[in-house]
């Protein structure tokens, strides 16, 4: 899932912050006001910064449990579909209950590569 | 001699087919007669009576009787002891026995296309009579045929190829005259097989055009197919399937193999035959749901380490995004532990 251009996932693209970006991309680039080439430019910038910040800024913890439900390995990318999620938050103390969760995640030694 | 044209003059295309035609089968029996009917006089018919004679069966012409040297009445009824050939036609529609002789098929061939067609198959018959003719160039190498002079024949063969050229030509003309390509269908055949290479030799251009104009009908042909069937562009196949599967329906008989429905949900279900001995079918129900609810409930995140002893799994993840319930959490690092 590594972008060719540099060696950080794109992965984070899928997220909400990811998806709203994309989409005001594309919206640019249906008015014509800037080119594809610096659309895709400013996602691999993306996929840059959120990769570094989550690394450095973010210093919260977790821990979820439940019942595991799809396991997936392909291509070095895990996918879980979890159900009855309890996640803990470490710094609120306070559980946040999901019924069915997926996990989507990339090797984390491949960025420590680059 | 007159006379021994007399009776079949007034069927001048029966008559050509018999003569050239009797020439070269009777030729081989009648290798003992003395071929040599150097003249068209009737002094051939005097070797012609000896023939027959011999066992041949010459001619059976009254004018021959005359001559005194048959045994036979020489008629028909008469000749069939003697004959070698079996297939003598008693009586053919413009066929005259007085002609005698036995017709060989091409004779027949000419016989039953004139019977059949008359006039339109003038050109057919004189060109099995052409090829007859070249066979045998020399019309008075049959001995057998006496009563029919050579002179005779001659013309009247002339006439009959002249005839046929002569419609071959009209056929010809008309057709040139015939706006066929223009009016944008080849021209319909009307009169058999031979004028397809008649036609295609007269213009270039027409041939050109005509296979132009059936590129085109075929191509649209296609194009109906196409309506039809699996070929419909990806936007309507997807936004409504009932819609081509009634669209097939209503085309009827292109598909009676089911409908586009039937074909798409098959192929899926093939695609779930191959996987479902590592997957339950529940599973898979769960996969589409979960791509419907994958906007909901997230995690994107790096993996540091899975684990799995049995069937209880641990794995630890870092710098991931959470997206549950409508908030979004981040972490640096998380540890989860699930059974399988």
């Amino acid at each position: 899932m590594a972008s060719s251009t540099n060696n950080y996932y794109d992965l984070y693209r899928h997220g909400s912050l990811g998806v709203a970006l994309t989409d005001a991309l594309d919206e640019l680039i249906g008015d014509e006001r800037i080119d594809p080439q610096l659309a895709m430019k400013v996602l691999t910038q993306f996929d840059r910064v959120i990769a570094e910040t989550l690394q450095e800024k973010v210093k919260s913890r977790l821990t979820f449990k439940g019942s595991l439900d799809t396991y997936r390995f392909c291509d070095e990318v895990w996918t879980f579909l979890i159900r009855n999620v309890t996640f803990k938050l470490d710094n609120g103390s306070h559980t946040v209950v999901a019924d069915k969760v997926k996990i989507v995640s990339c090797s984390s030694k491949k960025t420590e590569e680059k | 001699m007159n006379l021994a044209q007399f009776p079949w003059d007034p069927k001048p295309e029966a008559q050509p087919a018999p003569t050239p035609a009797n020439g070269p089968p009777a030729a081989a029996p009648t290798s003992s007669l003395p071929a040599t009917t150097t003249g068209y006089t009737q002094s051939t018919l005097s070797p012609q009576g000896s023939a027959q004679t011999l066992s041949l069966p010459g001619s059976f012409m009254p004018n021959n009787n005359p001559m005194g040297m048959k045994p036979e009445p020489g008629y028909v009824q008469a000749e069939p002891t003697i004959k070698q050939e079996p297939g003598l036609p008693p009586a053919h529609p413009g066929y005259n026995p007085a002609n005698g002789s036995r017709p060989t098929a091409a004779q027949r061939a000419a016989l039953a296309l004139e019977s059949q067609y008359g006039q339109r198959a003038a050109a057919s018959i004189s060109a099995i009579h052409s090829g007859m003719a070249q066979v045998n160039p020399n019309p008075a190498g049959q001995p057998q045929q006496g009563p029919r002079p050579g002179q005779q024949q001659m013309p009247q063969h002339m006439n009959q190829y002249r005839q046929g050229v002569a419609a071959t030509m009209q056929q010809r003309m008309q057709q040139v005259s015939r706006p066929g390509p223009p009016n944008g269908l080849p021209p319909s055949q009307l009169d058999g097989p031979g004028d397809d290479t008649e036609e295609a030799s007269p213009a270039a251009m027409d041939r050109a055009q005509i296979d132009e104009h059936l590129h085109a009908q075929i191509a649209a042909r296609a194009k109906q197919m196409e309506g039809g069937g699996l070929m419909l562009p990806l936007s309507q196949a997807t936004k409504s399937r009932s819609l081509a599967a009634k669209r097939t329906t209503a085309d009827g008989p292109a598909q009676l193999d089911g409908g586009l429905d039937d074909d798409v949900k098959s192929e899926e279900a093939d695609e779930d035959a191959i996987n479902s001995d590592l997957d339950d079918p529940d599973e898979a129900g769960d996969d589409d749901e979960d791509e419907d609810d994958s906007m909901g409930h997230m995690m994107l995140c790096m993996y540091d380490k899975v684990q799995r002893v049995k069937n209880k799994w641990k794995c630890v993840l870092k710098d991931g995004v959470l997206t549950v319930n409508g908030k979004e959490y981040v972490f640096t690092k998380a540890t989860g532990e699930y059974e399988w």
